[in-house]
């Protein structure tokens, strides 16, 4: 049961993948068609043809002979799902709160997003002092050293 | 008219030097100049020129980084949203700030920039090798009238001061040639160079860098570059073509008026210095002294002159 | 030229700045995002207050530190810390991940030092006729070096031949979006300000490969490397063998590194990739790249430090930059007010020689530093527990993506690739076919247009693209590197269904 399911992710999931870069080559012919000049034509034309030609062959290759080839595997979801929304979400708090406070939001995120070992006092201080530690001079190197200007 | 009008900016920004106290106090801390392109270009090495002397007159650091992208609208779009408190300034260069808001939206215009001083300029020039057959710019016109679209010039992108100066000088000299566009001028010479192509359009700077290598056959400029005494201007051979690139430097809009004022006679004061000017003149830039007071005026006229050429030659509508 | 210069080069302020250039270049390289150009731009003013020949060394110390730290995160975490790392990852990573990571570190270390001598050497002895180089390479044969470098991609896909082509050719539409380079219009934004600026290279390595580490990371409970029971050191004496072993390996990529490192148009990533893909076609049969080859490292990591060396070759003979942290350096030698360019040799002869000794001290200086410091950083990433490892790295990409242009919204789309790349890995879609179209797009896209331009306009078409020599040689290197392995597999299939 298990593994037909695993088998109709990868199939499906490929078949998803191969289509969306066909449809993104043709996005692409449909965008170039607005250009004024002939020297930007040509390269993305050509190169969204080849794309699309190649995805299409994917497709198809893939339609007519069914694998469980690909699929997200094993992994526990909420933590890649915690990690990439923390990260997406310090990038909209950047320009609000200041990047340090920003920052501390994808740390904490992928913090907790990697925690596998058991939860104690001595982790937590530890984990969290080396956080802090790391924001910090990650932070000030950038800000003072090489005068980024950090928000 | 070019050089009588830069006499008059470079007598009123001399007065505005000597009457208005330059108060440095309003600079806390270091300044951040970001330059919209890549190191190594034009506007790198000027501004580079000018971080010794800003330190040494203001006391300040003047960093100096680079945010290339998009021909420069991905920095110039992004000034207005940087703090206006005169710690971060940026180059501007026509004819980009000009002709990129004219062809689509790019984030920017060309009046939203607060730009508050010119200081230089490269004039426009064809360039050929040392060994090339044309030693004077009438062989090049000859050639191009006899084989016309067989003369190949390379330059520094599209829709750029190159490109532009292509077009005129054809339609001037009534000859067909075809424009061979590089990435950045350095891509340019090279080519020229390894004679990919036959002749460059780019400026007086690639003369004094590349030396005995090359000859230039023309500059435009009202009159003959101090660094090459030898070299006629365009309108000396009967084609009326003066203007080039030209760079400046502007603050975020936010700024206030005392502070756009402060930088304008800060910059004029590094402009005016005589070693400052000999580096630059060494280096085959142009000078240029239009302060903010006189920017308006100044940009109206490129303005016009640049949207003008650059209909011409189809490349906005 | 004589020796005085050499002991110039040597008094203690040049060596303690050779020493601070490659450290402070080695920490720069390694951290995604921080690029040398980076750290020389805020560097220059420093070098206003020094005599030229000394500016020259810190700031070529830091460059080569720099392209040599790159590898620590391609080995370490699959992240490419400079664009020249990208062909360490191929095989860096897979040694890392079975626990070969310190041996991987060490063949880095001699891999860089050797080819970093053969780019200074060639630098010192070579400069004027190599320079010629630059001049010979002209728009058709930076195409079919382009067309050169993404042939790898058939050997990078894994079997499924049309998923990497689909990759190279979704990564080469990338590398068009925004303001076009050399015509005149703004491609693939669909209105949307953000994409103006298109992919940037080093924000778009960070997230393909970073990222999906990351996620991978965080998913299961194992740990990031596997570790040998008793971790000593770095396996110095087992790279040691290794290098003198591959020895032709190290000559011919040191030798490809250099002369890649002359164009102007290419860089330090193509170079690596141009040396990976030659490694890749002289191996022997039960060598196996991708999987964790030491040949490949090695092939990459002393290409793109001889381009180093290399890259000074047109700026210094010709004054025309290689690379963004040679074009600093010669607007910091402007400044100085020494003349580059064709008189320079002559004219600055003194300064240019002792510079050149000041960078082999500097490459010499990298093999001890970077062995501790290599050890250092393997330790650290073996050791450090998975719930500081990834936030550290999150960290460290966000805030590097964003510092290369100021820009938060460089970051969102960092992610957005890495979140992307991620899936459609997942289902056969690599990664490294991706990034090979975006950094090789638009080389070949410019010579394509450019040698289009030319040729219709002297009326010679076919013999512009396939009448010039250099460009032939090139073409034939292709069509030897996808036709060979394709004949050598039919071969070895027929020698083994015979009984």
């Amino acid at each position: 049961m298990s593994r037909q399911k695993v088998s109709a992710e990868g199939q499906v999931g490929s078949l998803i993948v191969s289509a969306f870069f066909v449809v993104a080559g043709l996005v692409a012919l449909y965008d170039t068609l607005s250009y004024t000049d002939r020297d930007s034509q040509v390269f993305p034309q050509t190169v969204a043809v080849i794309l699309i030609i190649c995805a299409a062959v994917s497709f198809i290759t893939r339609f007519m002979r069914p694998t469980d080839e690909g699929g997200f595997g094993q992994g526990i979801w909420w933590r890649r799902v915690l990690l990439v929304a923390t990260m997406f979400l310090t990038c909209i708090a950047m320009p609000l709160v200041g990047f340090l406070p920003a920052g501390v939001i994808a740390f904490v995120g992928g913090l907790i997003a990697a925690m596998h070992d058991r939860w104690s006092v001595k982790n937590v201080v530890v984990y969290w002092g080396a956080g802090a530690v790391v924001m910090v001079a990650f932070f000030a190197l950038f800000k003072f050293v090489l005068h980024v200007p950090l928000p | 008219m070019l050089k009588k009008q830069l006499l008059k900016y470079a007598a009123a920004v001399a007065i505005c030097a000597t009457i208005g106290t330059t108060s440095a106090a309003e600079l806390k801390g270091p300044v951040s100049y970001i330059i919209p392109f890549g190191p190594g270009g034009e506007s790198d090495i000027s501004a580079r020129f000018q971080q010794p002397f800003f330190k040494e007159k203001f006391g300040k650091d003047l960093v100096i980084s680079y945010q290339p992208g998009g021909g420069g609208a991905v920095g110039w779009a992004s000034l207005n949203g940087l703090n206006g408190d005169g710690h971060t300034i940026m180059g501007v260069n026509l004819p980009h700030i000009i002709i990129k808001p004219a062809q689509k939206d790019v984030g920017f215009t060309t009046e939203g920039l607060n730009t508050f001083y010119m200081f230089h300029y490269t004039p426009d020039a064809i360039v050929v090798t040392a060994d090339s057959p044309y030693k004077t710019l009438a062989d090049l016109v000859a050639d191009a009238k006899a084989n016309p679209g067989e003369v190949t010039m390379s330059g520094s992108g599209k829709a750029s001061a190159n490109h532009l100066a292509q077009i005129k000088f054809d339609k001037l000299a009534g000859t067909l040639t075809t424009y061979v566009p590089f990435k950045g001028t350095g891509a340019a010479v090279t080519a020229l160079l390894g004679k990919q192509t036959k002749a460059e359009w780019g400026y007086t700077t690639v003369g004094a860098k590349q030396g005995d290598a090359v000859r230039m056959l023309a500059v435009a400029m009202d009159e003959r570059h101090p660094l090459f005494p030898d070299v006629p201007t365009f309108r000396e051979l009967g084609y009326d073509m003066t203007g080039g690139a030209y760079r400046g430097i502007a603050l975020p809009d936010t700024a206030s008026a005392e502070t756009t004022k402060l930088w304008s006679d800060m910059i004029g004061e590094i402009n005016n210095d005589g070693d400052f000017r000999k580096q630059m003149l060494d280096g085959g830039f142009a000078m240029l002294d239009v302060g903010a007071e006189d920017m308006e005026a100044f940009m109206a006229a490129r303005v016009e002159e640049y949207l003008n050429d650059a209909r011409e030659a189809g490349l906005i509508k | 030229m004589d020796f005085s210069q050499f002991v110039a080069a040597l008094t203690p302020f040049n060596i303690a700045l050779a020493l601070f250039g490659v450290v402070a270049g080695t920490v720069v390289g390694s951290i995604p995002g921080l690029t040398a150009t980076m750290a020389l731009a805020v560097l220059v003013p420093v070098t206003f207050s020094m005599d030229p020949a000394s500016a020259l060394i810190l700031l070529g110390a830091i460059y080569t530190g720099a392209i040599y730290g790159g590898a620590y995160a391609a080995i370490l975490l699959n992240t490419p810390g400079t664009p020249s790392a990208i062909a360490t990852t191929f095989d860096g990573y897979p040694m890392a991940k079975r626990g070969d990571g310190d041996l991987a570190v060490a063949l880095a270390c001699f891999a860089s030092v050797f080819g970093g001598m053969v780019g200074a050497l060639a630098l010192l002895f070579l400069a004027p006729p190599l320079s010629k180089v630059a001049l010979a390479f002209g728009p058709v044969e930076y195409f079919w070096l382009s067309i050169f470098g993404l042939s790898l991609i058939a050997s990078l896909s894994n079997g499924n031949l049309m998923k990497g082509l689909a990759g190279g050719a979704f990564g080469m539409l990338l590398s068009t979006v925004g303001v076009a380079e050399i015509s005149a219009d703004i491609r693939l934004t669909f209105g949307s300000q953000t994409l103006i600026g298109g992919f940037g290279v080093v924000g778009a390595l960070i997230g393909l490969y970073c990222i999906p580490v990351l996620i991978d990371l965080v998913a299961v409970p194992d740990r990031h490397l596997k570790v040998e029971e008793n971790v000593k050191s770095v396996r110095i004496g087992d790279a040691f063998r290794l290098a003198m072993r591959s020895k032709f390996n190290l000559i011919r990529s040191s030798v490809i590194g250099t002369l890649v490192g002359i164009l102007p148009g290419a860089g330090g990533s193509v170079a690596g990739l141009v040396a990976y893909s030659e490694a890749k076609r002289t191996a022997k049969p039960h060598q196996k790249f991708g999987e964790g080859e030491p040949d490949g490292i090695m092939a990459t990591e002393s290409a793109n430090s001889a381009t180093v060396g290399g890259g000074f070759i047109p700026t210094l003979v010709l004054g025309i930059p290689g690379t963004p942290p040679d074009a600093i350096v010669l607007g910091a030698l402007l400044v100085q007010g020494v003349r580059t360019g064709p008189v320079m040799f002559t004219q600055s002869g003194s300064i240019v020689y002792t510079f050149i000794y000041g960078l082999l001290i500097a490459t010499i200086l990298m093999l001890p530093i970077g062995l501790l410091i290599g050890r250092y950083a393997y330790k650290s990433i073996v050791t450090i527990p998975k719930a500081v490892l990834v936030p550290t790295v999150g960290f460290m990409t966000i805030i590097g993506t964003f510092s290369i242009r100021n820009s938060v919204s460089d970051v969102i789309i960092m992610l957005c690739l890495g979140v992307f790349g991620w899936v459609v890995a997942r289902f056969g879609f690599a990664a490294s076919p991706i990034v090979l179209g975006l950094i090789l797009g638009p080389i070949a896209e410019q010579g394509f247009v450019q040698g289009w331009t030319i040729g219709a306009a002297t009326k010679n078409l076919f013999g512009m693209f396939f009448g010039r020599p250099i460009s032939q040689a090139i073409l034939a290197f292709t069509l030897i590197t996808l036709i060979l392995p394709i004949i050598l597999a039919r071969k070895k299939a027929r020698v083994g269904a015979e009984p």
